[in-house]
């Protein structure tokens, strides 16, 4: 089944033309070849697949298409030209919380919705906020202060 | 040939799900497990009406398509619906879920509905013929049984909101978010001038349905509490007949016990000793 | 600190923050096909036939009759077949592989293909195996004479469970064979081993088969020997594709039910006790190998080397066994082996300690291991042991004496809280004389003319950080910046084999080779010159030879060392428990990295907190196994550890790189003693198995209700 579902996409306005029952995961990143976003799951249990949907935190690989009609989707490639992602890349460079890797697309737009919805988070807000992206490899620590970090750095853009 | 409605007023998606053969999407963070790619979903995500949170007198009406975000940053929300919340998976799945979802998922395990459960809450089902309003317990009629016609929506839930101030709520998880209930239980009892004024318990993911027995809870209503703990073995041997937890990932036994100490432990933050 | 422990920005880290990191699932699909595995549905039973539907065209099955080589992986012992021929040998058993270009079509048809199976007896649980894969046993004093004099003797019997890897990236790989060349990509821990595979299996010189890695999204273990069957299926699919890459990423739900896992264990230990002193120690310690023998050799050598722990007892004897069940093959992670060892003998101290009203902690203390003590198989402990200092630093980290005797007072309301702690060791890098005699490391540094130096070697970057420690000791040594030093991904066509990425050797042994190939390089360096050096593994002077067949020598140049105090909160009516805090101090060594280091330490002590509770995963009477899915295999979230401590000791070790040794396993290995200890003091009762669920912990409150009355 073919419709047209016209919606932001990091910044763009495009079409998409499929089922409005598909996975945004799989049109991610198979139609916009966006595979910044990462599927460690598929069943919204591992956070990798994250996204903003007008801002909001959602594992893309439980909406589908139609959902997203109308609205603004943003993945890590479009996140990345940001100053606040610059802000947070810094931060996760400094106390070196990346590791494989795998986790830390969706981790950083998790901790940029902790910090929109707490400009200085406790290190409670932190964890609670994380909560639904997965890391086996860091053990959270380095991401918490990173996101610490990232507060005290980026002053005013949160 | 689409298959995904976006209506924007309920009247609008009232008529094609009277039309034709839909599934209503809320947030999909249960459909989406088992998506199928050829499904005509009904989206009700942008619809304002179900989306209302308004308290007339006792009531508190809340929108079918309320997410858990939206309701957790309310200040109407009741604490005990709040702390059921936080509770639920964690924020992208909270920024997406609805509690009208979380009813017509149908599952006893279902943290949000046992919070409308305990509080006896009516759900608002309308379709293009006229609504209904029914009590929640009614609307589940057996595990995944539930009493929703081809043609309606559930639009609201109303909670009354009277007994819920003195509350006991606990969730035993496997771990501390991100956590499908093992056993939930709910408690709201009232003490005025020495008396029970307002007994209710609530027991979910133990059998097929959440567990709500206001016929043992009568027990307890209108007595003292000393007179409440003479009765309090009594009470609690009602609940040891009724409670026959299925087998899962953990033991039947385990849940059982569970749910009992609980049960005690509602009573005893009450000062029924 | 040292100025190479200072922390830089991470060689990877930028790709992989923007997303921009490629990894074998975000290739193109292109021309790309794809590849469905048939699984057996039964634990045992024989193939009678194998029948396929009539396949659209550009789709083809693909089964043991289509191996060029040898239907075998070669891992250790071979008995792993690339497709099942004769049997099937566990539920997941691949049978064959649907082969084409669209993924919905080939799980349309993968349902077709009708295999008939003679159904034959399984054996699921490990205590009804009767075929033992290995069998090894050693020993040391006078245990006859230690037991008939002892004052006491104990004996319990300990039992662990399985441990998914639960790298966040599913395996997954792409084979392409070209003008007689086979070509595997994808994310893996050791090329090389992936390498001597394929030759095997399809039959070609090493020249023909090329290796490469890819940006690797998590392994613990689970990414060394799993991508080498992996791999044998794939190419044996792009073999008959004829010039097509044919790639497989697995689901959550496949990797996790079908590959590698730790094994599950069953530990009878049985110690003598004499004036208050362990004199001896009886183990005997059986591993659940799986079907087939993959990796159970090593990682129960590695597990029967640690039975005594950190404890110098005079009169030991050790038996291990893996024995075969008609269950998932088990296979390497973090600690490989080790994590169950530590388990045992960590509670059997508790246990004695308790019996005689001493408190644990000291009780350990008093039997500490030394330097210039004998190890286990007769070698020795060359260097200093810093567990003394190390257990003060916890102490005072942790408050621990206080609060151990304030969680010892009766405690009242619904809450009850314990405090445990635990000591252990890491052998550093391969068990006995593999590095010598088998692996015979080689690496590389290339010299551009301009001046920049490339690493040619065969470690993985896995998210450990290698990447970025190795450039750190090439850079250091040749006084060059950071970005003038390069490693790439290895590729088996320009780098040599310096060994996997396992056993916690990377850094130690080949940081090492690599130090000394700088040094090299710098006493020959030429302006504007085009220069190679290579450096060959050579074991230190001091090492005691060691022999397998007797289980005597250094089974290791070094170790590691960790301990662990952990701080519980149990719900009495739930059973429910939470760690309120742990504080870790570890010896690795001189770190090459500050960061990363600490990164490695709370990763894996959190792993290995997560072994202890809520990682439950079991086969049921069948042989299958449930826990499947990330809503039913539980591991840690940002929530569950809310205050986790960490601190470097440093004990350098004189021929590693600036003095350091092996650490990525480490800090997992004696976790979940410190958390089982800490609820026994909770629960006021004995715990002999891990994980440990809240039914366990509300049972114990329960039995100890009943003792108590
Ligand atoms: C990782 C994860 C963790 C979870 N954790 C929890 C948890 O801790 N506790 C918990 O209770 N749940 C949990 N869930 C389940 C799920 O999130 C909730 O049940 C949620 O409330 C479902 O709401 P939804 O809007 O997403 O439902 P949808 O998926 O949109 O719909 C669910 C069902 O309800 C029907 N439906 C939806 N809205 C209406 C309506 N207005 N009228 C009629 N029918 C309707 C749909 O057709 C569908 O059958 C979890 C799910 C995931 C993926
Ligand atoms: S892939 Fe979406 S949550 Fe795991
Ligand atoms: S960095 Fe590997 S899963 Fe988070």
């Amino acid at each position: 089944m073919n419709q047209r579902i016209a919606f932001k996409l990091n910044g763009q306005s495009v079409v998409y033309e499929g089922s409005a029952a598909d996975r945004l995961l799989d049109v991610l990143r198979q139609t916009y070849r966006l595979t910044g976003v990462k599927c460690g799951c598929n069943e919204g249990e591992c956070g990798a697949c994250s996204v903003l949907i007008d801002g909001h935190l959602a594992n893309s690989c439980m909406v589908a298409m139609g959902r997203v009609a109308n609205c603004e989707v943003t993945t890590i490639e479009g996140f990345s030209q940001t100053k606040r992602f610059e802000v947070l890349e810094r931060a996760y460079a400094a106390v070196s919380a990346v590791q494989c890797g795998y986790c830390i697309p969706g981790m950083i737009l998790a901790s940029e919705c902790v910090l929109a919805r707490h400009p200085h988070p406790t290190e409670t807000e932190i964890r609670s906020g994380l909560s639904g992206n997965l890391c086996r490899c860091t053990g959270y620590n380095a991401i918490v202060q990173a996101i610490q970090i990232a507060a005290r750095e980026g002053e005013g853009l949160w | 040939m689409v298959n995904g409605f976006s209506p924007a007023t309920l009247k609008e998606a009232l008529e094609i799900r009277a039309r034709q053969q839909v599934i209503p999407y809320a947030g999909g963070t249960d459909l989406m497990l088992n998506p199928n790619p050829d499904a005509v979903y009904l989206f009700v995500n942008q619809i304002a009406e179900m989306k209302r949170i308004v308290q007339k007198d006792e009531l508190l009406h809340l929108g079918a398509a309320c997410t858990y975000t939206q309701l957790l940053e309310h200040p109407l929300t009741p604490a005990i619906l709040k702390e059921a919340i936080a509770l639920i998976a964690a924020p992208a799945i909270r920024n997406e879920g609805t509690i009208g979802g979380n009813i017509a998922n149908g599952s006893a395990k279902a943290d949000s509905v046992l919070i409308f459960f305990v509080a006896d809450a009516s759900i608002r089902l309308s379709s293009l013929s006229g609504e209904r309003v029914i009590p929640i317990k009614a609307f589940y009629q057996d595990r995944k049984r539930l009493d929703l016609h081809d043609d309606e929506l559930i639009t609201e839930i109303i909670l009354p909101t009277q007994w819920l101030e003195h509350y006991y709520y606990k969730k035993v998880g496997a771990r501390k978010a991100l956590a499908i209930s093992r056993v939930d239980f709910a408690g709201l009892m009232t003490v005025k001038d020495g008396r029970i004024k307002h007994c209710a318990t609530a027991f979910g993911a133990i059998s097929g349905v959440i567990l709500r027995r206001p016929d043992l809870d009568e027990l307890l209503i209108g007595q003292t509490l000393a007179e409440a703990s003479r009765l309090k073995a009594a009470y609690l041997a009602s609940y040891a007949e009724v409670i026959a937890p299925i087998k899962g990932r953990v033991s039947a036994e385990y849940r059982k016990e569970v749910c009992l100490n609980l049960l005690e432990d509602f009573l005893n933050s009450n000062g029924i000793r | 600190m040292k100025p190479i422990s200072q922390s830089v920005i991470k060689k990877d880290h930028l790709a992989k923050a923007s997303g921009s990191a490629i990894y074998v699932a975000d290739y193109d699909p292109g021309q790309m096909l794809q590849g469905l595995i048939l699984r057996s549905p039964h634990a045992h039973a024989r193939i009678l036939s194998i029948e396929y539907p009539e396949l659209p065209k550009g789709y083809f099955a693909v089964d043991y009759r289509d191996v060029p080589g040898i239907n075998e992986v070669h891992i250790v012992k071979d008995d792993t077949p690339v497709y099942a021929n004769t049997t099937v040998e566990y539920i997941g058993d691949p049978v064959m592989m649907l082969v084409g270009p669209d993924e919905r079509e080939l799980k349309r048809l993968l349902p077709q293909v009708k295999v008939e199976y003679e159904v034959l007896p399984p054996v699921i649980d490990v205590r009804d195996g009767d075929t033992v894969f290995f069998d090894y046993h050693f020993g040391k004093g006078d245990m006859d004479a230690a037991l008939a004099q002892a004052d006491q003797i104990f004996e319990e019997t300990f039992e662990t469970g399985y441990q998914e890897q639960a790298y966040l990236e599913p395996q997954g790989l792409i084979a392409d064979f070209n003008q007689g060349k086979i070509t595997v990509r994808g994310s893996m821990q050791c090329p090389y081993y992936v390498h001597g595979a394929l030759a095997k299996a399809m039959g070609l010189p090493p020249d023909k088969v090329r290796v490469i890695q890819d940006v690797t999204g998590g392994g613990f273990g689970g990414k060394e020997d799993y991508p080498s069957i992996l791999a044998c299926q794939v190419a044996v699919a792009a073999y008959k594709a004829q010039g097509k890459p044919v790639r497989v990423i697995f689901g959550r739900r496949e990797d996790m039910e079908f590959t590698s896992k730790r094994h599950p264990s069953l530990c009878t230990y049985k110690a003598a006790v004499k004036n208050g002193r362990v004199t001896a120690l009886d183990a005997k310690v059986i591993f659940n190998a799986g079907a087939y023998t993959t990796l159970s050799a090593v990682v129960l050598q590695r597990g029967i080397i640690a039975a005594s722990g950190v404890y110098d007892i005079p009169a030991l004897k050790v038996h291990g066994q893996a024995v075969k069940t008609n269950t998932v093959p088990n296979g390497a992670y973090r600690g490989f082996g080790a994590p169950q060892t530590f388990f045992a003998i960590e509670m059997l101290m508790e246990h004695i300690a308790k019996a005689s009203g001493e408190e644990p902690l000291a009780f350990k203390l008093r039997h500490l291991v030394r330097q210039g003590d004998e190890t286990s198989t007769g070698g020795r402990y060359h260097f200093p042991v810093p567990l003394p200092a190390m257990v003060e630093e916890v102490r005072q980290m942790s408050d621990f004496d206080q609060k151990r005797r304030l969680y010892a007072q009766p405690q009242s309301g619904t809450t009850r809280r314990g405090i445990g702690i635990s000591l252990w060791f890491h052998g550093a890098g391969f068990t006995g004389s593999g590095e010598r005699d088998i692996i015979k490391a080689v690496c590389r540094l290339h010299k551009f003319p301009d001046g920049r130096v490339e690493i040619l070697a065969s470690q993985s970057d896995i998210g450990q950080g290698i990447k970025t420690t190795l450039c750190k000791i090439v850079a250091n040594e040749l006084n060059l910046l950071l970005d003038q030093v390069s490693y790439d991904n290895p590729d088996t066509d320009r780098v040599p084999d310096s060994g996997p990425t396992v056993a916690s050797r990377s850094l130690m042994t080949v940081g090492e080779l690599l130090r000394r190939a700088a040094i090299r390089l710098r006493s020959q360096w030429q302006e504007g010159k085009d220069q190679t050096v290579e450096e060959h593994f050579k074991e230190p002077d001091f090492v005691i030879p060691f022999y397998i067949d007797k289980f005597q020598g250094d089974a290791y140049p070094t170790y590691a060392w960790g301990v662990c105090a952990v701080e519980v909160q149990v719900d009495t009516l739930t059973g429910f428990n939470e760690i309120l805090s742990t504080w870790a101090s570890f010896d690795v060594g001189t770190p090459i990295d500050l960061n990363i280091v600490t990164g490695q330490m709370e990763g894996g002590l959190l792993q290995g907190l997560g072994y202890a509770s809520m990682e439950q995963m079991a086969a049921d009477s069948k042989g299958r196994i449930r826990n499947n899915s990330f809503s039913d295999y539980i591991i840690p979230t940002s929530m569950d550890v809310p205050l986790m401590k960490v601190k470097l000791h440093v004990e350098p070790y004189p021929d590693g790189p600036y003095g350091a040794k092996g650490a990525g396993e480490l800090p997992l290995v004696g976790a979940a003693p410190a958390y089982m200890s800490a609820l026994e003091q909770a629960l006021s009762g004995p715990i002999y198995h891990i994980p440990f669920s809240a039914e366990d912990a509300l049972k114990l409150i329960k039995q100890s209700r009943r003792a108590e009355a």
